[in-house]
């Protein structure tokens, strides 16, 4: 059996070394002269799974990700590890994201007192405060409401935050990957309200959570009488424990942090709370001193996923042609249109927009690129919304923002490809040189 | 509820318009397909200056609406009314007017037996902050306060702002909300109001602040009367304004104007394409070779993973659970005998006891950690003995 295996082995590496010859045949060039090339051992021999059991239905009753997907994970940094990682965040592996949809075990982990397992049976909300007739729901009466289905990221606000002062992060997951997507499915608040009745004076609610840290945030009536919902589904399952379960409030392209999970009670008042998380953090400071407070909306935002600096070209041959893809997203709006840089941002092509257009959704766009052996490229997308905004180079972000904010930033975005096919993480702005330490 | 004005919809709003104009753009010039989007509600801007999607032909943007819901709504009352002891056990906030803050007193000094107990073992001597947990002090706030203005923005070796609370907060409601409800932390919603009293005199006190001219000193009592005179330093470092009846027009006008917060708006056919960076930019790449302690390791590697060796991986969970406090001298260290000696006074079983149940010093039940007892104790030993 052993001598079998290792055999295998041999083939195999012995196969790659003859492909790795043709294999500018793979990009259509030479189709041909397949002769040379030797035959394939994964075609050629018989494979384990083909010649014996699989497992029985009865298996995985919860089914899971094949066993070789073991790297896709979120992951984590010191650098975010507030609170014994009770404060803290597990980030999203954009890089290996498909289509406009996380899923749930992938979905970015963040908490300000860990992930609360709230049993739905002692599950309450409470609504009160400035409405006509305040209430109390239980999980199985809240869902009685008739609901809406929706596709929305969320987007924790620091995504990219740790980039103000130059790049950081060589890795798309930990620059781009504090966000995630799904189909959520609740009810409008709208639609509770309409009978409880907001009173006149209303123009605050606070959402607060019932986990360790009590997590709350104040929101503008505004929002909560146009799309906020209370979801209970996440891709047609029940939210998981770390986005909220049994119940968090989503407002649809607003912070994170601003959708407030494991919610326990909505309070409607004249004047608004300043919690901790509105105040002391999710606060911008500018170079004039102040410190924009009630920053809402993720604005409009993009990034190349592939090429990346986990997803490199080094593999890539002369003539190969290669699709560059990637995800644009607005919380003020719907993506219009993206446009690609080779030079940093200097000078854009128009890239294409695939699939499914959202309002207030990951959109993927896509660029079919011919690859020269040796091109060194500076790789930059740029969206647009249709609220009429676009993404600020970083020098127009800084010039307002200076880089002490934190949070929202939105400016574009640049890989370096390298001559060998490695990809950086680099920025293109003007900044005083700073010599490593 | 909001009244969507359809004309104004259809004909005025320049997002709609823009929405029509980039669509074509992309070559779709199917009209029926335009999503139809405003930043206009009531005539008035959007709160957030962004776009929203009123129902228009039973559609909100791409989605169809079940026009029944609307007409039945206003009849679906699915729940109960809360009873007042109901409401008084969970409506717990304290607002900045003083709403909601309790009855009750403690001195900077009791403060500071509270803090040294339960809340220096992460926020440091002092609120001087350690590890990963924020410190609450820097010196005195009036003085801190000033660095607000500093920003790497022009020189990225020059100091930078310091942000606690003294410096930074705006409003004192929420340190006493936020301690009532939220600390300490593995032990949240375990201090009596005259603790959090104290704890909120005790952080005054060590930001050297003052109310009504008077320094917040060791022997200084804080009750309710004197906490509502708290004026913090940075009360007005905020925007846009949020307080009084016509806050929500003043935060609707300070998000109509992009330049308020470095947004950009373009027409789309007049965004630039080409030579749109300063001339004075140029690549910069990550210093002294960047954040990599990534956990777990960045791989796209599809092979079977390795096979774990029993069934708890010690040394995992000591990183995941002990290590913050064990390793940063809060806690005595893996291995360290001279650290170790007074715990082990007792005897081992003492020292699994209290770690099992946790102590009133800042030990959390199990490191937080969700282990056994009979796998937390291989973790005790792991860390009696050493790695």
């Amino acid at each position: 059996m052993d001598n079998k295996k290792s055999n295998q082995n041999i083939d195999r590496r012995d196969f790659f070394k003859k492909a790795a010859a043709s294999v500018t045949a793979i990009a259509g060039t030479s189709l041909i002269s397949s002769n040379a090339r030797a035959d394939d051992p994964a075609i050629m021999k018989h494979v384990p799974w083909g010649q014996t059991w699989g497992d029985p239905v009865t298996k995985d009753r919860y089914g899971v990700p094949s066993k070789y997907e073991h790297n896709v994970l979120r992951r984590n940094t010191a650098l975010l590890a507030s609170g014994n990682y009770r404060a803290s965040i597990a980030v999203t592996p954009i890089q290996e994201s498909m289509g406009i949809i996380t899923p749930n075990g992938l979905f970015f982990s963040r908490s300000h007192g860990g992930t609360a397992h709230v049993d739905p049976n002692q599950y309450r909300l409470m609504i009160h405060g400035l409405v006509e007739k305040p209430i109390v729901l239980t999980l199985e009466q809240l869902k009685k409401y008739p609901s809406v289905t929706r596709t929305h990221f969320i987007e924790c606000p620091a995504n990219g935050g740790q980039e103000w002062r130059g790049p950081q992060f060589n890795s798309v997951q930990f620059a781009k990957g504090f966000m995630s997507s799904a189909e959520w499915t609740g009810v409008y608040l709208k639609t509770i309200l309409a009978d409880l009745g907001l009173k006149k004076e209303a123009l605050w609610m606070l959402a607060e959570g019932s986990d360790n840290s009590e997590m709350g945030r104040t929101i503008p009536v505004d929002k909560v009488l146009d799309d906020a919902m209370l979801v209970w589904g996440q891709n047609g399952e029940a939210l998981r424990p770390e986005q909220g379960y049994p119940v968090r409030i989503l407002l649809p392209g607003w912070e994170g942090n601003l959708c407030v999970k494991w919610l326990k009670r909505l309070e409607f008042a004249t004047e608004p709370w300043y919690c901790k998380e509105e105040t002391s953090k999710y606060t911008d400071l500018k170079p004039t001193g102040k410190a924009i407070q009630h920053f809402y909306a993720n604005e409009v935002n993009s990034t190349v996923t592939s090429p990346s600096p986990e997803i490199d070209w080094t593999s890539l041959k002369d003539g190969d042609i290669v699709e560059i893809e990637g995800l644009a997203w607005s919380g003020m709006g719907t993506i219009t249109g993206v446009d690609l840089s080779f030079d940093g941002g200097r000078n854009y092509v128009e890239a294409k927009l695939k699939g499914l257009v959202l309002p207030k959704s990951w959109t993927r766009w896509s660029y079919i690129h011919t690859y020269k052996k040796g091109e060194r490229l500076l790789l930059t997308s740029r969206a647009m919304d249709d609220a009429g905004y676009i993404q600020p180079t970083i020098d127009q972000e800084v010039s307002v923002m200076g880089v002490e904010a934190v949070y929202h930033r939105n400016a574009v975005e640049t890989w370096e490809v390298t001559q060998s096919g490695q990809v950086n993480h680099v920025e293109i702005r003007t900044m005083k040189e700073v010599k490593d330490a | 509820m909001l009244k969507f004005n359809s004309k104004l919809i259809l004909s005025t709003s320049t997002a709609a318009a823009l929405a029509i104009l980039t669509v074509g753009c992309m070559g779709n010039t199917s009209t029926d397909k335009v999503i139809l989007a405003t930043n206009q509600v009531n005539g008035k801007a959007t709160i957030d200056g962004g776009n929203i999607y009123p129902v228009i032909n039973g559609k909100t943007g791409p989605y169809y609406v079940n026009p029944q819901v609307k007409a039945i709504a206003p009849k679906l009352y699915n729940g109960r009314i809360p009873t007042a002891n109901e409401l008084a056990a969970w409506d717990k906030d304290v607002m900045a007017d003083g709403t909601g803050l309790p009855e009750g007193s403690g001195t900077a000094e009791e403060g500071s037996d509270i803090y040294d107990e339960k809340c220096a073992s992460c926020h440091g001597d002092f609120g001087s902050g350690s590890g990963t947990y924020p410190a609450l002090s820097k010196g005195n706030a009036y003085e801190v306060h000033k660095t607000l203005k500093n920003n790497r923005w022009k020189d990225p070796e020059a100091d930078g702002p310091v942000r606690v609370f003294g410096s930074y907060w705006p409003q004192v409601s929420t340190l006493f909300w936020y301690i009532q409800d939220g600390m300490p932390h593995p032990f949240s919603k375990s201090l009596t109001d005259d603790e959090v009293y104290a704890l909120v005199a005790y952080i005054l006190n060590v930001n050297e602040m003052k109310i009504d001219g008077v320094e917040v000193d060791d022997n200084y009592v804080l009750d309710r009367e004197k906490f509502l005179k708290i004026k913090m330093p940075n009360r007005d470092g905020f925007e846009p304004n949020i307080a009084g009846p016509h806050a929500l027009d003043d935060v609707r006008a300070y998000y109509a104007n992009p330049a308020n917060f470095g947004g950009q708006k373009v027409k789309a056919n007049e965004r630039c394409m080409k030579n749109c960076q300063e001339k004075t930019a140029r690549t910069i790449r990550i210093k002294n070779g960047g954040i990599k302690d990534f956990l777990p390791p960045l791989s796209d590697v599809r092979d079977l993973p390795a096979e774990k060796k029993g069934s708890l991986d010690v040394a995992a969970a000591y990183e995941n659970s002990c290590a913050m406090c064990h390793s940063n001298g809060s806690g005595p260290a893996p291995g360290s005998k001279s650290e170790w000696a007074p715990y082990l006074a007792d005897g081992k079983d003492s020292v699994y006891d209290k770690g099992i149940k946790g102590t009133n010093s800042g030990m959390p039940a199990k490191g937080g950690s969700s282990l056994s007892d009979a796998d937390f104790k291989m973790v005790v030993d792991y860390l009696i003995n050493g790695k």
